[in-house]
């Protein structure tokens, strides 16, 4: 059951990422695509560079995302918490939007290196609210969203004191894949290849910490390096996620709980799981983003709110745990 | 009661200090007092620089100077309705749902272009705040605060996609729609604000009438339903009163967030929590908050005009934080 669930994620995943190449302003027939993409054809542009790579980034990202929230939520054990909801992606837009608008021609890679810092700020600044408040669960995704609101403030206020285009600062804003190419994808890439097998190594040390820290204790875990280690993995997997295309939200809350739904809890299962389903998510908002009007161009961010905001409300009035 | 004269007169000051500062500050034409005097006093029409404060100073300074008050008097309603200390119009989705409506009504959206602006701003507004009221479980027996100022969250969310959206796929003026909907009072004229104080006198003066109201509602619902307060009709009218006075001022000058949390907080600090002295104390700290915002924003990027919204917000939010992290809540 679970490998034949696993199977289709992968399966539709594959089929959508097809027919995502169908998508855009330009029409194309199924021969032209195939053609275009075995050998190269009038087509290449639209296939080969803006097409193509807007797909692998859409996945490369929202698998970055919803690994990240399963992360999240597998340390702090709180149904709320994503690394948007907890500012850490908007930390790392504020990092990138900053290197963007003060140092115009760095080169490409400071962007993710940037990003990061940026989303360990604020990694940094909710754990120490987190430390000296001692939140309920309820209270700690209030004082992130709290914080992203802040970092999200200084964003808005970076994009409209330097005017730019209007659709790079909806990137910033919102997080679109617009005009992204292939350049950004080693960076995504590189990074899921070196943090999915670190996750996976994770996984079950997730399970246990799941018993109570005294059991994973005595099981020969050490629960505090083990936070630790996984909060930088999703940190660093939200911000250069971040810092290819802007802040994405909710796919980080979403994602995780889609997968738990699905795949049940164990993290062995529920880590890829998450990543896959935040492929998806990422995947078809941006289809959907190009191709609702084209040649108009929805920001990806948008769509993924429109989906995760209703998801929210559907969490708290489930959520129990109040007091 | 005497310390109280005395807070007021030093906010009075505050006030008409802030009211100088945004009229003649960071103006490409260098203006004076002499002129501010002169337009105020003996006002000469042959003097450019009076023309320009009494054309292009004036209504901005006395529109953002009502519309802070509005913002945070409808603040100080709303904690007062919610008891809650995190509540405000842009917290609760007012303020987005209305800015939702007013940019739906402006893509021609289900013909709301043919109603006044300021009645598709009222109407979004009520129905993003009682969706709010409804989803965070406010009608529930025991209200959680953190529950209503979450799902006032999410709804904010989901509305400023909307708007997005329907602002991004209808035209190609998106830039210009961007600004507003960060809150600007840049480009108003006296044809705005003679739309702008009709309603927000009427709201402000609904807000002085329910102040008493409020304060037996502070005691707790059953005591004031045994001291023979009509309590559902003071909740109706108080809602009212935050409706209009946000929704006019969303009308005018897009969603300008987080005056209404911060100013109930510090006028709470200076008088107290009687309704009868908070109420206006937190109409002239939030003119004297949003008159000088709106002067400091110009002076950011001059001579380009950064939005005053964006301002409040980079003030507001570390409030929100430590509001939303001290442990009194709940």
């Amino acid at each position: 059951m679970i490998n034949f669930r696993l199977g289709s994620l992968l399966l539709s995943l594959g089929l959508i990422g097809f027919f995502s190449l169908f998508i855009g302003a330009v029409n194309l027939s199924v021969s032209e695509v195939v053609y275009t993409l075995l050998a190269s054809s009038e087509h290449d542009f639209i296939i080969n560079q803006y097409r193509l790579p807007r797909l692998v980034l859409a996945i490369g990202v929202g698998a970055g995302l919803g690994l990240s929230g399963a992360l999240v939520q597998g340390i702090i054990r709180n149904p709320l918490a994503s690394p948007d909801l907890m500012g850490i992606s908007a930390g790392a837009g504020l990092a990138a939007t900053s290197l963007l608008v003060f140092q115009p021609d760095a080169p490409l890679y400071m962007l993710p290196l940037c990003a990061l810092l940026g989303g360990l700020l604020a990694a940094g600044m909710i754990m120490g609210l987190a430390y000296f408040t001692d939140p309920t669960p309820a209270r700690l995704a209030l004082i992130g969203i709290a914080i992203s609101a802040f970092l999200t403030s200084g964003i808005d206020f970076l994009m409209i004191v330097n005017p730019i285009e209007i659709n790079t600062a909806m990137v910033w804003l919102t997080g679109s894949l617009w005009g992204r190419n292939w350049d950004q994808v080693p960076f995504i890439w590189w990074t899921l290849a070196l943090l999915l097998p670190l996750s996976f190594w994770l996984a079950w040390r997730l399970d246990i910490m799941g018993l109570g820290e005294e059991t994973a204790t005595s099981l020969g875990i050490s629960p505090n390096k083990m936070q630790f280690g996984a909060l930088l993995c999703a940190v660093i997997l939200a911000s250069v996620s971040v810092s290819v295309c802007g802040t994405i939200s909710f796919v980080g809350l979403l994602a995780p709980h889609l997968a738990r739904m699905l795949f049940g809890h164990n993290h062995r299962l529920l880590l890829p799981a998450a990543a896959g389903l935040g492929a998806l998510l990422v995947l078809i908002s941006d289809m959907l983003a190009r191709g609702l009007q084209p040649p108009i161009e929805l920001p990806a961010g948008v769509l993924t709110s429109l989906i995760g905001a209703p998801y929210f409300i559907f969490l708290l009035q489930r959520y129990k745990g109040w007091s | 009661m005497y310390y109280s004269t005395i807070r007021f007169a030093i906010l009075a000051g505050i006030l008409i200090a802030g009211f100088c500062f945004s009229m003649i500050a960071w103006s490409s034409f260098s203006l004076s007092t002499d002129h501010l005097w002169g337009y105020l006093f003996r006002f000469d029409d042959s003097s450019m620089e009076q023309q320009i404060l009494a054309t292009l100073r004036a209504p901005r300074v006395y529109a953002s100077l009502i519309i802070g008050a509005n913002l945070a008097v409808a603040g100080v309603l709303m904690q007062g309705l919610t008891r809650n200390p995190l509540a405000s119009p842009s917290v609760l989705g007012i303020n987005a749902g209305a800015a939702c409506f007013m940019a739906l009504a402006s893509i021609g959206f289900l013909h709301l272009d043919v109603l006044p602006g300021i009645l598709v701003a009222a109407v979004g507004g009520l129905l993003s705040g009682g969706l709010v009221m409804l989803l965070g479980g406010f009608f529930s027996p025991r209200p959680h605060p953190i529950k209503l100022v979450l799902a006032g969250i999410a709804v904010n969310a989901l509305l400023i996609g909307l708007t997005r959206a329907s602002v991004i796929l209808a035209d190609d003026m998106a830039y210009s729609v961007i600004y507003w909907l960060s809150g600007t009072v840049t480009n108003i004229s006296w044809e705005q604000w003679h739309q702008l104080w009709p309603f927000s006198f009427a709201g402000l003066l609904m807000a002085g009438l329910v102040a008493k109201n409020l304060n037996l509602l502070a005691l707790g619902e059953d005591v004031a339903t045994g001291l023979g307060l009509n309590v559902a009709m003071t909740r109706v009218v108080t809602c009212c009163a935050i409706v209009l006075l946000t929704a006019t001022s969303v009308a005018i000058a897009g969603p300008i967030g987080f005056v209404g949390l911060i100013i109930p907080h510090i006028a709470r600090k200076l008088v107290g929590s009687n309704f009868l002295l908070l109420i206006p104390a937190s109409g002239l700290c939030g003119a004297a908050l949003l008159v000088w915002a709106d002067g400091l924003s110009r002076s950011i990027a001059f001579p380009s005009e950064t939005p005053v919204g964006v301002i409040t917000a980079l003030i507001g939010t570390p409030c929100f934080i430590l509001l939303a992290s001290r442990s009194k809540l709940s």
